[in-house]
């Protein structure tokens, strides 16, 4: 076979986004459930529309003793189920051909050095051209021993032309000092241009809108600061409990496992200044500035600013649920929260005196992620000079369910009366873009193979994410008396609710 | 010539927007109108009007607008224009409510063509923009003002009967308005499914190592003209020139030789076959007339795998439709592709 590739013209001009190149994904814990529901079904997916290059081969890299035609016939079943495309059984058969499996233990470093070789001969066999990306979405406890071994056996090193990727999924540790011990393990194996660190709340489109709303249109931009903005609120509610995930959520926490990642970077591209530019690094340099903006809450300040809860037994749709202490493999005197509320203060020169509450609770009584952006009141003249309350406007990026963007505004009822009510501007998605937007994980892989990290988070927003998030932690780890509790299927504790109130405001009615 | 088909509660030219805000009103809260952008249809079929029906019923699913469709017929004697109003709903998330595009159908009879900027002028949903798809041959004298205000002018080169003619007019309307208006020929959008074929057996090593080798292209498809735009844009994209010389055509790569080249039209998929011959391989992209995908294949040189299936998009016309409306953007890639077989047009 011939040794040397060019480029590929006919890429040229056909998407507006990068092209994925042919490459080997290693998935490490191919038989977990994160493989199953997400990452085959999303690669199938990508193959269906034509995204995906027939030569990238799928190499599941797991303990148990199976075939390749077993472990296709276990993928088939679930992406028969997962997959928001029907299985077509033409290019199953195809997309199957593709899928190997290799067993090994994951510090067993000869189990590696059979995969260089069965790498080697994939690239020969398919096309693959020598690029590897290699998939962590084993256990975190497993990470350092797969980075160690895919070093040891050089795996992660590129041949010239081709390059060697990974993907770490979250958490990324547990607190900065285990999250610097991960980085640095990465880093002694990757590059950081080669790592990608998942946060799938990235690739949904709602989130990558947020970029878009706030820069390509004008009217917002302006607005958007301490002069004309009072708060803002970042909610993220589920009713679900802990659905068979206690023994690792029991160690982490909402805090851990939802503000960390997902809700601070939800708040970065809600806050973040104008980028230099769209590439990755132009992007991430902004966030990592809000992060580095964030005012540390220590001390007194984390019972004023932060409100931790657990929920009790209640209701959720109709059924009984059981406590938190009560669910299966939690602790009967955990105190774990499974709510946390607080008030984020950025101290730069746009966002100086404006709040930012977040929000996240499990068994909260429905499921939504939003950024509410709540607008100054005008000035009490005119409609206002009365006294009587006029709600101020309130920008909503919604970001699950029923994607999409509203904004509430002030209207005279029709009548002879001067009667003044709230309406809404509502832009649904699904309304006015009919078509099924791509899961998370298709738009991530697909960014993965393509080399484009935007929507990646870097180590250093990592890093400056624990360091705010650990402080709190800190401070719990000191006293245990101010957790507070909520019924399942109420909006959280009251405590909350004072939180909020202290500032005049309240919790959005979602 | 009268509608055969009823296209909606017929209503006075006047009074559409009246009508619509009545049939809105009496939906109550159960339906949302939506509309992301103003899709005019201009027909002299009037077959057709049944069929555009369908038609904006289907897209208005994935593509909220407000639909005009506009069948004329200049012939008739005596000068009528009449319309309809209705909607197409469909039922959004879990089914709460329906969602609803407009579509408002005109006929115009005689004389009564040349109103068709005004029609089109007073019925638009404002500030959206217009995408008008005209069905059939562009004529002149182009009628400025209407032409200038279109967004996306879309049309199938593959029913042009004189190409040469019709690719001037089509370029002329686009200078009219050069900021605004951007050419969307579905003959192009038609090929996204073999172009990303393409290009995907070119990510392929053993293919990809040959590019510059090849010495013959030959394509088999439905329509010559389609065939020929796919020719145009693999000329666009290797850099190979068109040359005629003493009677014989092909192009000219960079890397020097020659490349031969044959269009053959054969009943079946818009694109059945591409096949790329050098002196020891053969490779290419096949695909079955109902297939929805094409089979790579790389034959010679004691080379790798080829079980490669390939998606080979979508044929359908509302497809191809849809999936204009969802790409966007302009298509500078177009322009150069029917620039490199523009000399093949008149044959």
């Amino acid at each position: 076979m011939p040794d040397t590739n060019e480029g590929n013209p006919l890429r040229e001009g056909l998407s507006s986004r990068n092209m994925p190149e042919p490459c080997a994904v290693v998935i490490f814990g191919a038989t977990g459930d994160l493989t199953h529901r997400k990452l085959v079904p999303a690669l199938y997916n990508l193959a269906a529309d034509g995204a995906l290059p027939p030569a990238v081969s799928v190499v599941g890299f797991a303990r148990r003793d199976k075939t390749d035609e077993v472990f296709r016939t276990e993928i088939e079943e679930a992406a028969r189920k997962f997959s928001r495309q029907k299985i077509n059984d033409e290019l199953w058969s195809s997309f199957s051909s593709s899928i190997f499996y290799h067993r090994s233990e994951f510090d067993n470093l000869e189990g590696y050095e059979a995969l260089a070789k069965r790498l080697d001969e994939l690239d020969a066999q398919r096309g693959t051209r020598g690029n590897r990306l290699f998939y962590l979405s084993a256990g975190p406890d497993q990470f350092p021993v797969i980075l160690e071994n895919l070093r040891k056996s050089g795996l992660n090193k590129a041949q010239p032309g081709s390059w060697a990727r990974v993907i770490v999924e979250k958490p990324f540790g547990t607190d900065l000092p285990t999250a610097q011990i991960l980085n640095n393990m990465v880093v002694e194996a990757f590059p950081e241009k080669d790592t990608f660190r998942i946060d799938h709340y990235l690739g949904k489109e709602t989130a990558q809108n947020m970029m878009v709303l706030r820069f390509a249109n004008a009217i917002f931009e302006q607005l958007w600061n301490s002069r004309y903005i009072d708060h803002v609120q970042i909610t993220a509610s589920e009713p679900l409990g802990v659905e068979g995930r206690a023994g690792y959520y029991d160690k982490s926490g909402a805090l851990r496992d939802m503000v960390q990642n997902h809700l601070l970077q939800l708040l970065c591209l809600t806050a973040m200044e104008p980028p230099a530019g769209l590439d990755a690094d132009a992007i991430r340099d902004e966030k990592v500035k809000v992060l580095k903006s964030l005012r540390p809450i220590v001390g007194d300040d984390v019972r004023k600013y932060v409100v931790r809860a657990q929920y009790g037994a209640g209701a959720i749709n109709g059924k009984r649920v059981a406590a938190y202490r009560d669910e299966q493999g939690v602790d009967q005197n955990s105190v774990t929260e499974t709510y946390v509320a607080l008030q984020v203060n950025i101290d730069n020169w746009r966002w100086a005196g404006v709040p930012f509450f977040v929000r996240v609770g499990k068994r909260l009584p429905k499921a939504c992620t939003e950024i509410a952006v709540q607008f100054k009141g005008a000035p009490a003249v005119l409609f206002n000079a009365t006294g009587e309350t006029i709600d101020s406007n309130v920008l909503v990026i919604r970001i699950q369910p029923d994607e999409g963007i509203s904004l509430r505004m002030s209207a005279k009822m029709p009548g002879s009366s001067l009667q003044i009510e709230p309406v809404k501007m509502d832009f649904h998605y699904g309304t006015s873009f009919g078509k099924a937007t791509p899961e998370a994980y298709e738009r991530l892989l697909l960014d993965a193979m393509s080399g484009d990290a935007t929507l990646f988070a870097r180590r250093d927003e990592v890093e400056e994410a624990w360091k705010f998030v650990d402080a709190l932690h800190d401070a719990w780890a000191k006293e245990t008396d101010d957790l507070a509790m909520y019924s399942a299927g109420t909006w959280g504790p009251t405590e909350a609710d004072e939180l909020i109130k202290r500032y005049g405001a309240t919790w959005r009615r979602l | 010539m009268s509608l055969a088909v009823d296209p909606g509660l017929p209503v006075e030219i006047g009074t559409i927007g009246k009508e619509l805000g009545k049939l809105w009103e009496e939906s109550g809260d159960t339906k949302t109108r939506a509309s992301l952008i103003n899709l005019a249809i201009y027909t002299e079929n009037p077959d057709a009007v049944l069929w555009n029906t369908g038609l904006i019923a289907e897209i208005a699913g994935e593509h909220a607008c407000r639909a005009l469709l506009i069948f004329a017929d200049p012939a008739a004697d005596k000068p009528d224009a009449r319309a309809w109003i209705s909607a197409h709903c469909h039922m959004a998330g879990k089914g709460e409510r329906q969602i609803c595009s407009e579509q408002i159908t005109f006929e115009l009879d005689g004389e009564m063509v040349h109103s068709l900027p005004n029609i089109v002028f007073s019925h638009l949903d404002s500030d959206l923009p217009l995408y008008f798809w005209w069905q059939g041959e562009f004529r002149e004298p182009l009628d400025q003002k209407l032409w200038s205000w279109i967004d996306r002018l879309i049309f199938d080169s593959a029913d042009w009967r004189n190409p040469v003619e019709q690719l001037a007019i089509a370029r002329k309307i686009a200078t009219l308005n050069a900021e605004r208006t951007i050419l969307c020929d579905l003959n192009w959008t038609r090929l996204l499914g073999t172009r990303f074929a393409l290009a995907q057996l070119f990510d392929h090593s053993c293919a990809n190592a040959r590019m510059r080798e090849i010495e013959k292209v030959t394509i088999t498809a439905s329509r010559r003209s389609t065939g020929l735009l796919l020719l145009g844009w693999l000329a666009t994209q290797f850099g190979w020139k068109f040359q005629s010389l003493l009677g014989k055509e092909f192009f000219l790569p960079q890397s020097g030789g020659h490349i031969d080249f044959s269009v053959t039209e054969n009943p079946g998929a818009d694109i059945a076959e591409v096949s790329f011959q050098t002196a020891d391989v053969s490779f290419g992209i096949r695909r079955e007339e109902y297939s929805e995908y094409f089979h790579g294949y790389i034959d010679g040189g004691g080379f790798c795998n080829t079980n490669m299936v390939l998606s080979a998009g979508k044929s359908r016309i509302e497809d191809i439709l849809l999936m204009e409306l969802s790409r966007g953007g302009k298509h500078p890639l177009y322009a150069k592709a029917i620039c490199a077989i523009e000399p093949l047009l008149g044959h």
